[in-house]
């Protein structure tokens, strides 16, 4: 027997038990067996049941059977079949063959991912510290030495290998690989194949690293490798695990949140992680820290945490909830809406309150926002499928009843909030120059999409523990809260700006400070219970109006400057995707100027400055110098090619790409650049360079314009130029302007 | 939301729309007129949410009273100053 204290890489089904991945407190990496039986559950009637039990005495596979009472969350107490395999690795294909078998029996705990029973059997977690007992290579005992919500625990030293081909292979060919480890970076010619082969391979077996660490690995690279690997006869070490496959999963594009969304194919490796930035969701908001956090507090294996989509990730962490409670997780979700009057849907059927702002400048505006609103309001009124009460309303608020016991969806929410909170209020006291600081800011960023989704999943009809009764007590609640918010401002005297869902801005004379707010903050902690902060207080704040229709506010386009100078925009041009980065940029500086001033008043000595900005853009967009890659517009297809009516830039753009043989599917973004003559659009992607000459300039002064006129516009009368021309600005400078006249919406 | 019920702005807009018969008889400077009444009971789209009222017209024409009356009340204010 010996004894080994390190940290847990990976978990996954191996030929008899498990495989257990563990880096020992010296450096070495452990590639160790574990005896681990699976069980899942059926329930039905005793006929059926009966003829079940039957049919696995038929099967090649050594199973365990057994009558048992289990806790359906809906249902309560429930007698079921409970089947016991001796080898995890078979359950999946044994499961699928049974429930083709009995297609209407219902089915629990069939398809939970093996990391998270083990989670659930041990306590112990991916990346987490643990002390392992073991006979030779095999484990006896583990127990988790850590929690994974500690604000600062102690990493495994994981040696990462990053490979990284020298071009966009979706763009052209790529000719090398960069690899860098361990401090080299060098650049690699993918010719001669042998030679590649023999290096990476090297490399592998040298540096032996815990990460691969591409870009687009998933969706080339890997691949690639592995057929010149097969071509060439050469093997090449992918997988550290010799007994491990490589998992291939093809791509996808699905629906969500009103989004087309494109998924790459993936490759999976064993006893390795790869993590492909390129196809890694949400990658670009929180990076490998992100990631590697994920891994930890979901208990998904970190190449599955990579790839995920946060919703996944919530539900990975109500099933932890609810198998380490002992309630069973449905395979198939069995409860279906309950009837309801059509006076009851009309005042559960509603989103969040969103009000229309009051259009223009305003000074000295406090923004205070709920913290995690949703989130907190199913923590703090205990909402969770099983807790609420069908068809029952508080008689005097109107809102929904739920029972006193803990509900799973707030014990899961709990430990996450209360991390977040934590890693916001470090995040306040904790010097610029700390290295905890970006590890921070990822973490916060990972916590708030699983919050997100976690209310969304709430209500998702396929959700294993959604139930629609509470998403929509989360939203009263949430609507309550807000009105109760508003009401506190107003019984302060303060004048309600604008409201949000979760947010409220909020300005009364004499209110300067932060501390001038505090008052109000405390009051509405009385009224709502639910954590409220301050967003900052706008030295001004611009509420924009329709587009369209001048007389329409529009609930979230606006942009302002805080006390502190930090620029908030939303809705606006250079918040959104598709604008090209020379729009983008120069709106972005036109606000970075305005945030020079101080205050308000100041804001016409800082104009002549803006138009001296547009002015000089203007002349560099009309000689040429704005480089091509800034007028890149980039657009999601939300459709297959053939299923466009009118074609839109985008779709004229994947078409011509698709004459040149790259196809593209819904959901990935296509790259053009407006040109002159038709179609006006010439797709980037597309072999051969853009001529210069063939920009359509006048397109781009259009965009530019038009950006610049909805930052510039809540600064001047209405009537006092003419539309559309911000940039026959010059009266503006008239020093007999005063502050006053500019501030005439205020 | 949205998916079962049509949205409160969705309602504003159908309910707009099923007037531009009458809209169109209008004389021209009626008209706009008219776009400004709904133009004022659009800012209280939150409120008539809320409200979940079964019939949302109603709402909306409370609205344009609301803003009505606002203006009344300005305009005397202004009239008692001189």
């Amino acid at each position: 027997m010996s004894e080994l204290t390190g940290w847990l890489l990976d978990v996954y089904a191996g030929e008899t038990g498990l495989t257990v991945w563990l880096l020992d407190d010296e450096g070495s990496r452990h590639c160790l067996s574990q005896a681990f039986s699976t069980a899942f559950y059926v329930a039905g009637n005793s006929s059926h049941l009966r003829a079940v039990w039957r049919w696995f005495s038929s099967q090649p596979e050594p199973v365990c059977l057994s009558r048992t009472e289990r806790h359906d969350l809906f249902v309560g107490p429930t007698t079921v079949l409970a089947v016991e395999c001796k080898h995890p690795v078979g359950l999946p294909r044994l499961f699928q063959r049974l429930s083709r078998a009995f297609p209407s029996l219902a089915y629990y705990d069939a398809d939970i991912p093996l990391s998270l029973r083990y989670t659930a059997a041990f306590g112990v977690f991916p990346l987490g510290r643990v002390r392992a007992e073991m006979q030779g290579n095999s484990i006896c005992s583990i127990a988790p030495l850590s929690s994974p919500w500690d604000l600062d625990p102690a990493w495994p030293p994981v040696r990462t290998l990053s490979l990284e081909p020298d071009c966009d292979p979706s763009h052209a060919e790529p000719k090398g690989l960069f690899l860098s480890y361990d401090g080299h970076r060098y650049h690699q010619p993918l010719n001669p194949h042998r030679a590649l082969l023999v290096n990476l391979r090297s490399i592998l077996e040298r540096h032996d690293p815990d990460l691969l660490l591409t870009a687009w690995g998933d969706t080339w690279l890997l691949p690639y490798l592995l057929k010149l690997s097969t071509q060439a006869g050469l093997p090449l070490p992918l997988n550290r695990d010799p007994a491990g496959r490589i998992t291939r999963k093809d791509q996808r594009t699905y629906y969500a949140y009103g989004q087309v969304v494109y998924r790459g194919a993936q490759v999976l490796l064993s006893g390795r992680w790869h993590v492909d930035v390129c196809n890694a969701v949400m990658y670009h908001d929180y990076g490998l820290e992100g990631v590697l956090e994920l891994a930890r507090i979901t208990s998904l294996p970190v190449q599955t945490a990579a790839r995920v989509s946060p919703g996944t990730g919530i539900s990975s962490m109500q099933i932890l909830t609810a198998l380490r409670r002992g309630v069973l997780v449905p395979y198939h979700k069995q409860q279906a809406e309950g009837p309801k009057t059509i006076l009851d849907l009309l005042h559960s059927d509603m989103g969040g309150l969103v009000y229309q702002p009051t259009v223009g400048l305003h000074t000295d505006v406090a923004e205070v926002d709920f913290v995690s609103m949703y989130p907190s309001v199913m923590s703090h009124f205990n909402i969770s499928p099983e807790t609420i009460v069908p068809g029952r309303r508080q008689p005097e608020t109107g809102l929904p009843v739920t029972r006193p016991e803990r509900g799973l969806v707030p014990e899961t929410l709990e430990p996450l909030l209360q991390k977040r909170l934590a890693l916001k209020s470090a995040l306040l006291t904790l010097p610029k120059w700390d290295p905890r600081r970006k590890r921070y800011l990822a973490w916060a960023a990972a916590y708030k999409w699983l919050l997100v989704t976690c209310f969304g999943y709430l209500g998702y009809k396929n959700a294993r523990f959604g139930r629609i009764e509470a998403h929509e007590a989360v939203t009263a609640y949430g609507r309550e809260a807000l009105l109760r918010a508003k009401e506190a401002a107003e019984d302060l005297g303060g004048d309600v700006l604008h409201l949000y869902v979760d947010g409220m801005w909020v300005k009364k004379p004499g209110w300067r400070t932060p501390g001038d707010f505090q008052p109000l903050l405390d009051s509405i902690l009385e009224r709502t219970g639910l954590p409220i902060a301050l967003d900052g207080v706008y030295r001004w704040v611009a509420f924009l109006p329709s587009r369209v229709d001048k007389r329409v506010p529009v609930a979230n386009r606006y942009f302002g400057v805080f006390k502190n100078g930090e620029i908030k925009a939303r809705g606006i041009e250079l918040r959104r995707r598709d604008t090209p980065a020379f729009i983008r940029e120069t709106q972005q500086a036109i606000l970075e100027i305005l945030a020079k001033a101080l205050d308000a008043n100041c804001i016409p000595a800082v104009l002549p400055e803006a138009q001296a900005l547009i002015r000089r853009r203007l002349v560099d967009l009309r000689s040429g110098q704005i480089p091509l890659e800034k007028l890149i517009v980039r657009q999601t297809l939300s459709r297959e090619l053939d299923r466009y009516r009118s074609p839109s830039p985008a779709a004229i753009a994947a078409r011509q790409l698709a004459e040149a043989g790259k196809h593209l599917r819904p959901g990935q973004s296509v790259r053009f650049v407006y040109t002159l003559g038709k179609p006006g659009i010439r797709a980037w992607d597309l072999a051969g360079e853009t001529d210069p000459r063939t920009v359509n300039i006048k397109e781009y002064r259009k965009l530019l314009l038009r950006a610049v006129e909805t930052v510039l516009s809540p600064f001047r009368e209405n009537g006092f130029l003419q539309e559309g021309i911000p940039i026959m600005l010059p009266s503006m400078q008239k020093t007999s302007r005063t502050a006053s006249c500019l501030l005439s919406t205020a | 939301m949205g998916r079962t019920l049509p949205t409160i702005s969705h309602q504003f807009s159908e309910a707009e729309a099923s007037f531009s018969r009458f809209r169109r008889a209008l004389r021209r400077s009626d008209q706009v007129a008219l776009d400004d009444l709904f133009a004022s009971a659009r800012q209280h789209l939150a409120a008539a949410a809320y409200a979940a009222h079964v019939l949302p017209f109603e709402t909306f024409l409370l609205s344009m009273l609301l803003e009505e009356h606002k203006e009344l009340i300005r305009l005397r204010q202004r009239v008692e100053k001189q």
